[in-house]
């Protein structure tokens, strides 16, 4: 139980964990069209319902509120309901349309990540299905049913707890892989480009990214598919798969998914190195170019609803990262090599690269003269709160708006205690968080769940080839799938390297895990999403502290932007964060003896994490300094 | 047992044959690999990292095998990369440039190495190789009589000029390796499985390629 936050931060906290994957309580999709009158039926309404063996009067009875409490809300207070919480339950709202989401979760979850949970779920069903709207028109409710619980289902399901909490993505453990083997994923995936059809891709291992060109929230989508198909066949030990020439390869499979044309723009925008791309494949006289912008007409631009930013942006596109496809291939050992510890350092590193290079984060968001502010899509925030890569522009315009409401029966069975928790006292408290900015911003960027009425998604095609548990998707133009040619190109200019690497990898990863030091410590990296950690799968109690509170901590950073430096503590632990705008760090020190007597003093133990911080993290390339 | 690599039986009982490429970097060791395979040349290629392979059935005296070649990168950088693969080769193809006369005196040392992480038992029996690339470039530094004396001095291994580029000899080299690899099993202790004691007898019959 939180008691206290001085100014340095040091807070208290209780001992129970809370595992986000199992406190998902209940989903929903309601479409408030199919419920206008006084006879309407509220089960009319109720496109999806998690759990699907809730009683059909329980769901009407939460749809009914829900959409009821947040409708009034909302036109109460002019601007969107994001959040509503109560006792012992939160709930995430999103409304789009006629559309309502929302997710419950239990209290304890920081109010970002269910957020950010639900956020993910509607994106993820509008990347593969489209636009809800017309999903909903071109398929039955028991199919896109099934979606729906595979999504929920995988975004509960594999990463760790600590994953949950940041919803960050999940990547391979670089320390235990060689650096040269990510130079050689990076240059897989950059190979595959020299096809003009190819956009972007990623490679992951064992539902993992080992390297990747997309941004982080697509290749967040793009992994759901992934670690569907691994769970299905990673029996089949299928490396090396004979391709005799004239059948098409069954180890590939190519997949619809939509995305904004904001964020298709973005992936055309990237730059190629041309003049090593494959001859042989042809690109429609209509396709927009990969070095595109040059031949764009004005109408393309008016369609596209392109900021400032991605305009100027577009016209200077960014400096070539591409490395090792020049067209004298007699680059010296030297310069080839030179490459590898940068590149190796980090197994995202291209994507840092291209956004910094050609974009910086600050960049990206733009107020104009009236006020409206947009974005970029590649921008990796979600749509409230707390990710530190908001701009202070954007910060200044969020409103918190606190609204008393009475919530009966919303909640079946609670009767404990109300409980004190930091910033929100009393029982019944329904918080209304965001407002006008939310659909400013949706007008510029990504955007997942607006679209649900169509006309904004663009399709494209993600191709993926499985070599065992090593999965390379790219996101390919639509007419990849008729272009044989492509296809072949695509396949062969990969096939070799990635056997090789899958059997790379595959020796690799049967070594064990490094033995965790005396302290424990996560490092999350907000522009690329990602998280390092030495936190191992085995639970112990002081595991279980850090988790627990590195979850308090990022829910205080994500709501007190002023907040750089905190301790949280319990009798037998103290766990030290910091961050900036682009990455938070959590430390926990073991085995120190316990001189923590609950009041601030200067010997006390507590206030020497952010030394021991600083010097324990540099040699895992975490510079506190 | 080196014959127990063999062993590998894929479930159209054609039997996987594992033949590596070594040599100097930028000898033509990928490009040699990607032609016989897919019948591409690639002037774009960067330094292979580490291993990589590609699968590649065929038939070679009424046999049918499927080779796995193991293309390798050539600069010392990757050695800690490539080496453990080399155990279970069943053949080593031995990679120089015709216009790079060091890349041709490094073939021992090529040979050296792969005989001691491979743990070949018995290197004087062991099938190799010789490959000469890139005979379609001008300035040949290497004369094919040299070539050939180091084969005959160093075990009386063949020898093939080759031009991935142009796609000369290719087929001819691998199919060789493949008939190599079959007599040499012949030459091989009986072996506990079955299925490769029909092997054995089958290619008994077969007349001798070298």
């Amino acid at each position: 139980m939180k008691i206290n936050v001085l100014h340095t931060g040091v807070v208290f906290f209780c001992e129970s964990a809370v595992v986000l994957a199992d406190s998902i309580n209940v989903f929903f999709l309601y479409d408030c069209s199919k419920v206008q009158e006084e006879c309407d039926l509220t089960r009319a309404g109720i496109c999806y319902f998690y759990p699907e063996d809730t009683p059909l009067e329980h769901q009407e009875l939460l749809c009914g509120q829900l959409a009821g409490v947040s409708r009034c809300v909302s036109e109460l207070s002019c601007s969107p309901v994001h959040l509503l919480r109560l006792r012992k339950s939160k709930y995430a709202v999103r409304m789009r349309d006629t559309f309502l989401w929302v997710l419950s979760c239990v209290s304890e979850v920081p109010d970002i990540s269910v957020c950010e949970f639900l956020d993910h779920l509607i994106g993820l069903f509008c990347f593969y299905n489209g636009p809800v709207q017309q999903s909903y028109q071109l398929h039955s409710q028991g199919e896109l049913a099934l979606h729906w619980a595979r999504y929920i289902s995988h975004l509960q399901g594999g990463s760790t707890e600590l994953h949950h909490i940041f919803s960050c993505l999940e990547t391979i453990r670089s320390t235990r892989i060689d650096p040269l083997l990510l130079l050689k994923s990076a240059l897989i995936l950059q190979a595959c480009q020299r096809c003009p059809l190819v956009l972007a891709g990623c490679l992951l291992y064992q539902g993992r990214v080992l390297s990747t060109q997309m941004c982080p929230e697509l290749t967040r989508k793009v992994m759901v598919n992934e670690t569907e198909t691994y769970s299905q066949e990673d029996r089949l030990q299928a490396h090396g798969v004979c391709w005799s020439g004239a059948t098409p390869p069954s180890n590939t499979v190519t997949t619809p998914v939509f995305l904004t044309s904001s964020e298709v723009n973005t992936l055309r925008c990237h730059p190629v190195d041309n003049s090593c791309r494959f001859h042989c494949s042809s690109q429609p006289p209509d396709q927009p170019k990969k070095t595109p912008l040059l031949s764009r007409t004005l109408s393309d631009i008016a369609n596209t609803d392109l900021d400032p930013a991605e305009l100027e942006h577009a016209l200077c596109p960014p400096a070539h990262y591409q490395t090792h496809s020049s067209p004298h291939s007699s680059l010296s050992d030297e310069e080839s090599f030179s490459l590898c510890p940068s590149t190796a350092s980090t197994p995202l590193h291209l994507t840092v690269t291209s956004q910094s290079e050609g974009s910086p984060s600050e960049s990206h968001d733009h107020i104009l003269p009236n006020g409206t502010l947009l974005y970029k899509a590649i921008e990796s925030s979600m749509f409230e709160g707390g990710s530190p890569v908001r701009s202070e522009g954007e910060r200044n315009t969020a409103e918190v708006v606190a609204v008393s409401a009475i919530s009966n029966g919303l909640e079946s069975g609670q009767d404990s205690p109300p409980q004190h928790d930091g910033e929100g006292e009393g029982t019944k408290e329904m918080e209304v968080r965001g407002g006008v900015k939310e659909e400013m911003r949706e007008g510029g960027r990504s955007g997942d769940c607006r679209s649900p009425s169509g006309g904004t998604l663009d399709c494209l095609l993600l191709y993926q080839h499985r070599v065992g548990s090593l999965v390379l998707a790219v996101l390919v133009e639509p007419h990849f799938n008729t272009d044989a040619s492509a296809k072949e190109d695509v396949y062969f200019s990969c096939l070799a390297s990635l056997n090789g690497l899958e059997a790379h990898l595959r020796t690799t990863s049967s070594q064990p895990p490094p033995a965790q030091g005396p302290y424990i410590y996560t490092h999350y990296d907000c522009v690329q999403n990602t998280l390092t950690t030495n936190v191992s799968e085995h639970s112990s109690s002081s595991q279980d502290s850090f988790v627990k509170a590195t979850a308090l901590l990022h829910s205080d950073f994500s709501l007190k932007d002023t907040l750089q430096e905190a301790i949280v503590r319990n009798a037998s632990c103290a766990v030290y964060a910091t961050r900036t705008k682009a990455q938070e760090t959590y430390f926990l020190q073991q085995g120190t003896s316990a001189r923590n007597s609950g009041i601030p003093n200067v010997q006390d133990t507590a206030f020497s994490l952010p030394g021991k911080a600083r010097q324990r993290l540099l040699k895992h390339g975490v510079n506190l300094l | 047992c080196t014959g127990m690599s063999r062993v590998y039986v894929m479930a159209d009982k054609s039997t996987l044959l594992k033949v590596i490429l070594l040599g100097d970097g930028g000898v033509g060791k990928s490009s040699l690999m990607n032609r016989y395979v897919s019948n591409k040349f690639d002037t774009h290629l960067f330094h292979t990292i580490g291993v990589e392979f590609l699968n590649k059935e065929l038939e070679v005296d009424g046999r049918r095998v499927t080779l796995q070649i193991w293309d390798t990168a050539g600069q010392e950088r990757f050695r800690s990369l490539r080496t453990p693969f080399y155990r279970g080769s069943d053949c080593c193809l031995l990679t120089f440039s015709v216009d790079d006369s060091q890349s041709f005196l490094n073939l021992n040392l090529w040979r050296k190495e792969f005989v001691y992480y491979a743990d070949v038992k018995e290197p004087e029996s062991f099938p190799f190789v010789i490959l000469g690339n890139k005979i379609d470039v001008s300035g040949r530094q290497v004369a094919k009589e040299e070539a050939q004396r180091w084969c005959c001095e160093n075990g009386g291994h063949p020898y093939f000029e080759t031009s991935a580029k142009d796609a000369t000899n290719i087929v001819e080299a691998f199919e060789e390796v493949a008939r190599r690899v079959i007599a040499s099993d012949d030459k091989q202790e009986p072996l506990l499985s079955t299925h490769t004691v029909e092997l054995r007898r089958k290619s008994r019959s077969d007349p001798s390629c070298c």
